[in-house]
């Protein structure tokens, strides 16, 4: 019965995760602006990443091997975020037409990043 | 440089491809005749002639700039109307075509390679069966991959890493700003500083903080890598690589000022040629003695100890250097130039 439990407790967050990559990859070649396009992108490496090694995880048991998948874990959700700001930052300093694909809230702002400040 | 440029001008060969074109372009003479005819006709006619006649030639050039423009407008034109698609027919059409011609070849070639895991495959021969049953005794290393590339194949290895040094040579070669005689900066290496980064996110406050946390880690698991080469998988070319992603991220959120108080040119001149001289040397008395080293030294001690495995560790080490200061030497030569 615990077996039975372990195995579907792992399939559930498998599959879950599975579903979050796909429609992160869906996101990424639907969207037409690298922005949006972020926004599907980090879904796969953090959420969708986080349910799959999960899964494993729980069907692994507490090994060596699982330990070394919360640092893979760790590493990911450490550095992934920072990719996509630095992606953002960049499109910020380098697209000199903002406002006609998004909202611009604080112009002075953008300018400071364009001025490399 | 524009005396080189002059005299290439002059000589036969563009002579003979400017004969070949019919001449120079047509604005080019027209405007070496209106220059002519200008000078003079300022000297012998009234100013309103003179003046009409610039006018006039004021519009020669003008009529002259707008043919040009038709005539690119119109092979534009084309390009864009029915060459695009003709080229995206074309190139679609290809793609398909050589996809499925590299796919017949390579299930082709599939098909004739022996089933897998035949005891009678040409690969199961004494080599390996040598490398198995004997590697761990002969060379001292757990793992055997290391044993292999370090120790029975070591020149192969001294060749690769020379392959290494090589290429980050011929990019030094291509890309390097030279500095002034006197040590200082010249004026290209100002410019390529002052624009280096000039389109890019400078400063990162959160690139800053994760780096920070990750870069002794990353460096510290590249030299576990490195140093536990023999025992288990990994060594001098993955470990050597991670360090230097690791350098390059350090570079890329603290900038050149940073860097430069630890790796400067100088630095990898002299780590490069002290670990392949290290590497040659060690190897050559090896080769020179048959493998029949000083045994006190260089043993194969007791496998699966950090120091055992006689010269792998060491060699593991070098080529991790070499690996690692030929990564970030080339991405601060493709960068700016200079270390």
């Amino acid at each position: 019965m615990l077996e039975f439990i372990r195995f579907l407790l792992s399939a559930v967050l498998t599959l879950a995760g599975l579903f979050v990559l796909v429609s992160g990859v869906v996101g990424v070649f639907r969207f037409r602006y690298s922005m949006n396009r972020m926004h599907a992108a980090a879904l796969g490496d953090t959420l969708g990443i986080l349910c799959v090694l999960l899964g494993v995880m729980v069907a692994e048991g507490l090994t060596i091997a699982t330990v070394k998948m919360l640092l893979v874990i760790i590493t990911l959700w450490l550095t992934s975020p920072v990719a996509s700001h630095l992606i953002s930052r960049l499109e910020v300093t380098i697209n000199d037409h903002l406002e006609r694909h998004m909202n611009v809230v604080d112009k002075t702002a953008v300018a400071r990043e364009k001025e490399g400040n | 440089m524009a005396k080189i440029r002059e005299d290439y001008e002059n000589s036969w060969w563009p002579r003979f491809l400017r004969w070949l074109r019919g001449g120079s372009t047509r604005l080019d003479d027209q405007l070496q005749e209106e220059l002519v005819e200008s000078s003079e006709a300022h000297l012998l006619q009234s100013p309103e002639e003179a003046a009409q006649m610039e006018r006039q030639a004021e519009e020669r050039v003008q009529q002259a700039l707008q043919d040009e423009r038709n005539m690119y407008d119109h092979v534009h034109d084309w390009a864009r109307l029915k060459g695009a698609r003709l080229t995206r027919a074309l190139y679609s059409i290809l793609a398909v075509v050589t996809c499925f011609a590299i796919i017949y070849v390579l299930l082709r070639t599939t098909s004739f390679l022996p089933p897998f895991g035949d005891p009678d495959n040409p690969v199961n021969n004494e080599v390996s069966q040598r490398y198995i049953e004997a590697g761990m005794q002969e060379t001292g290393a757990v793992n055997i991959v290391a044993g292999m590339i370090l120790d029975y194949r070591a020149f192969d290895t001294l060749g690769e890493s020379n392959v290494l040094f090589i290429a980050a040579c011929s990019v030094l070669i291509l890309l390097r700003i030279s500095r002034e005689k006197d040590g200082s900066q010249s004026a290209e290496q100002l410019l390529v500083e002052a624009n280096d980064r000039m389109y890019e996110p400078k400063n990162d406050t959160i690139l800053q903080h994760i780096t920070k946390l990750l870069v002794p880690i990353v460096l510290l698991f590249g030299m576990y890598v490195i140093m536990n080469g023999h025992i288990s998988p990994g060594g001098g070319f993955s470990g050597g690589a991670l360090m230097g992603a690791a350098l390059i991220l350090y570079l890329n959120a603290f900038g050149f000022q940073k860097t430069e108080r630890f790796f400067t040119f100088r630095v990898f001149q002299t780590v490069s040629l002290c670990a392949l001289s290290f590497y040659a040397v060690s190897k050559a008395y090896s080769f020179f003695t048959g493998a029949n080293h000083l045994w006190s030294f260089i043993t194969p001690g007791t496998p699966g100890k950090l120091f055992s495995a006689g010269l792998i560790p060491y060699l593991n080490l070098a080529v991790g250097l070499v690996v690692c200061c030929t990564m970030y030497a080339f991405y601060t030569l493709f960068r700016k130039g200079d270390m």
